[in-house]
């Protein structure tokens, strides 16, 4: 739907050097990386507001290169929300829908229409300074969704609220794409969207992007060096959850069972650092809540550390110095026991 | 130190507002009101009105493209405009008169504007071009200091959201600089009101044609007459005060000085 072809901006110390990317239509796309890997200048250039020295962009086939921003059907959010600080909500929610010369009887509809689905009707007549920053974010996404753009472009858009408040503002982003069938681009650098959104992640260092993927090929495959070490963490396993007291029983799909401590139940997603994990010969007695055993399916070397992949029944990736690896004498087919704490295993609830 | 400070602040204060209830005390209300019955003040006020009302709009016309292009974009060679352009604020006005009244006197562009019509020297005229190169680079750095405190994330928004350029900048920047304008307007209005040196040089103290109320008070004292001088120093100075309230209003936020 969105495709971009060698793509190629300088911004003064930022650049981007030939970006190019796919995205298809309703889907949850996240760009991932580091401060300064020219994320929000990618999402600057596709919305238009730099035009690039190289590279073309299409939109539904149609060459948007040279495009103005305002013909290209495409939404921008920023992360403190730019809210037009001289408007009241309405105002702000209307601001796109005046520059077409749409009829009131209509712009009052979109407005109707958009303030039902972000839920901030009664916020309509305020002033952005006296808006909460959640509320401010509704309104800023009311502002962009009401033209109904083909693509919303987000960028960092949970960065500044409290985790409970993006929780539920991740909920509210799948919600909005449901209903609006809006197809979105997220940057963000918390690993936890990605579990909880992305259909489809590229990771950008350096003003390029070096991976692009569904998030668990990406994950379990990382192309080099930079991407597992920006990643880090190596295990992401999928599972059903119930719970007693603190503790969650998880069941993976395999039927492997491992105990985390969380409150979530139902459809969850855990992930597990490389380093929480021991991986020993035999069972390892300690307070740890999981002992599984193990194969060893892959072993990598990473300077003073070796990355050992482990097959449980699901894929398990550990950590390991240089030394315990040879004191063990892993080899790819070992019979290993992987110990780690339920208080290691963090818990992601699978929204929809 | 708390007590010398404060001491040397109690002072300051006093002696300027005795200078000011003097100027007041001078001449009682009776005697201030009948001065402005005097045609000549009467010529005064309405030609200061009319130069600094005309001269404050040029330089608003002028410095919001000009304090856009300094905020937003790069350029090479763009310190040394800066300085050129903000010379004018150091230099004293005399020296800036004098430099005008030999542009349009002596140079040739100067000559051809005057056969064409646009005769400044000794004009009401040279009032307006003598103020407006005076006040121009108040007004731009006010302003440039008011674009420059907006994110130009805004501007980028109001693109993605159908305006263009000209657009996103009329609806979004310069509402949001609105206080900005609004001091820079009243500060550039206000030292138009008062501008002596290069409206002397250029336009001439000629009574009841470039008479302003700074003229009107000069050639007054110089003939005597303190009491349309004092008139007339009244008046600049309520328009001065007045100035200073709506600025300490409107600037609040923005604190270019």
């Amino acid at each position: 739907m969105l495709r971009i072809a060698s793509l190629s901006v300088t911004l003064g110390e930022f650049s981007l050097q030939d970006v190019s990317l796919e995205i298809h239509r309703n889907e949850y796309f996240i760009i991932l990386g580091p401060t300064g890997a020219g994320k929000t200048i990618l999402l600057e250039t596709i919305a238009g507001i730099h035009a690039p020295e190289a590279g073309r962009m299409w939109m539904d086939g149609r060459e948007i290169t040279a495009a103005e921003p305002k013909d290209r059907e495409i939404g921008m959010v920023y992360q403190d929300y730019m809210l037009f600080p001289h408007l009241s909500a309405r105002e702000n929610i209307t601001f796109g829908l005046r520059q077409g010369k749409m009829n009131r009887d209509e712009q009052q509809e979109r407005v109707h229409e958009v303030s039902a689905l972000l839920d901030i009707g009664g916020l309509l007549d305020r002033y952005p300074i006296t808006l909460s920053g959640g509320e401010q974010q509704r309104v800023a996404l009311a502002r962009a969704l009401v033209l109904r753009p083909k693509v919303l472009l987000l960028d960092e858009p949970l960065n500044a609220l409290d985790s409970r408040s993006r929780e539920k503002m991740r909920r509210e982003l799948l919600r909005i794409r449901r209903l609006t069938g809006t197809t979105i681009v997220q940057i963000t650098h918390h690993f936890e969207d990605v579990y909880a959104l992305a259909d489809r992640i590229a990771i950008m260092r350096e003003g390029q992007i070096v991976q692009t993927g569904v998030p668990s090929e990406v994950f379990l495959h990382p192309a080099d060096r930079f991407v597992a070490e920006f990643l880090g963490i190596g295990n992401i396993i999928r599972g059903t959850s119930s719970v007693s007291g603190h503790l969650a029983r998880i069941m993976t799909a395999t039927g492997q069972v491992f105990y985390a401590s969380s409150p979530f139940a139902g459809e969850v997603i855990a992930t597990l650092h490389p380093e929480d994990i021991i991986v020993s010969a035999a069972p390892f007695a300690s307070s740890a809540r999981n002992c599984i055993a193990g194969t060893v399916s892959e072993i990598i070397p990473l300077g003073n550390t070796v990355r050992v992949v482990l097959d449980t029944g699901f894929p398990l990736t550990a950590v390991l110095t240089r030394e315990s690896c040879s004191e063990l004498q892993l080899v790819p087919g070992s019979r290993v026991y992987a110990t780690f704490k339920a208080s290691a295993v963090h818990v992601i609830p699978v929204s929809e | 130190m708390r007590r010398i400070s404060l001491a040397l602040t109690g002072i300051v204060f006093l002696v300027i507002s005795v200078l000011l209830l003097s100027l007041i005390a001078y001449s009682p209300l009776p005697v201030l009101a009948a001065s402005l019955t005097n045609p000549e003040i009467q010529f005064a006020i309405v030609l200061s009105l009319v130069t600094s009302i005309v001269s404050t709009a040029i330089c608003i016309a002028i410095a919001i493209p000009v304090a856009y292009a300094l905020s937003r974009y790069r350029f090479t060679g763009k310190k040394i405009v800066e300085l050129v352009l903000t010379t004018p604020l150091t230099l004293p006005p005399l020296v800036a008169g004098i430099a005008l009244l030999l542009f349009f006197g002596t140079t040739p562009w100067g000559k051809a504007l005057d056969s064409a019509g646009f005769g400044v020297i000794f004009t009401p005229l040279g009032i307006v071009v003598a103020e407006v190169f005076v006040n121009l680079p108040y007004m731009v750095r006010i302003l440039r200091s008011a674009f420059s405190s907006t994110n130009p994330r805004f501007e980028h928004v109001a693109k993605t959201l159908g305006c263009t350029e000209t657009g996103a900048f009329f609806q979004v920047t310069l509402p949001m600089a609105r206080n900005g304008l609004l001091a820079g307007t009243v500060i550039t209005w206000s030292k138009a009101m008062g501008e002596f040196g290069a409206v002397l040089m250029l336009a001439g103290a000629t009574t009841m044609r470039t008479e302003t109320l700074p003229i009107a008070l000069y050639l007054n004292i110089s003939a005597g007459d303190l009491d349309l001088a004092v008139a007339a120093a009244a008046i600049l100075i309520v328009i001065s005060l007045a100035a200073l309230c709506t600025v300490e209003y409107f600037d609040r936020n923005t604190n270019v000085f």
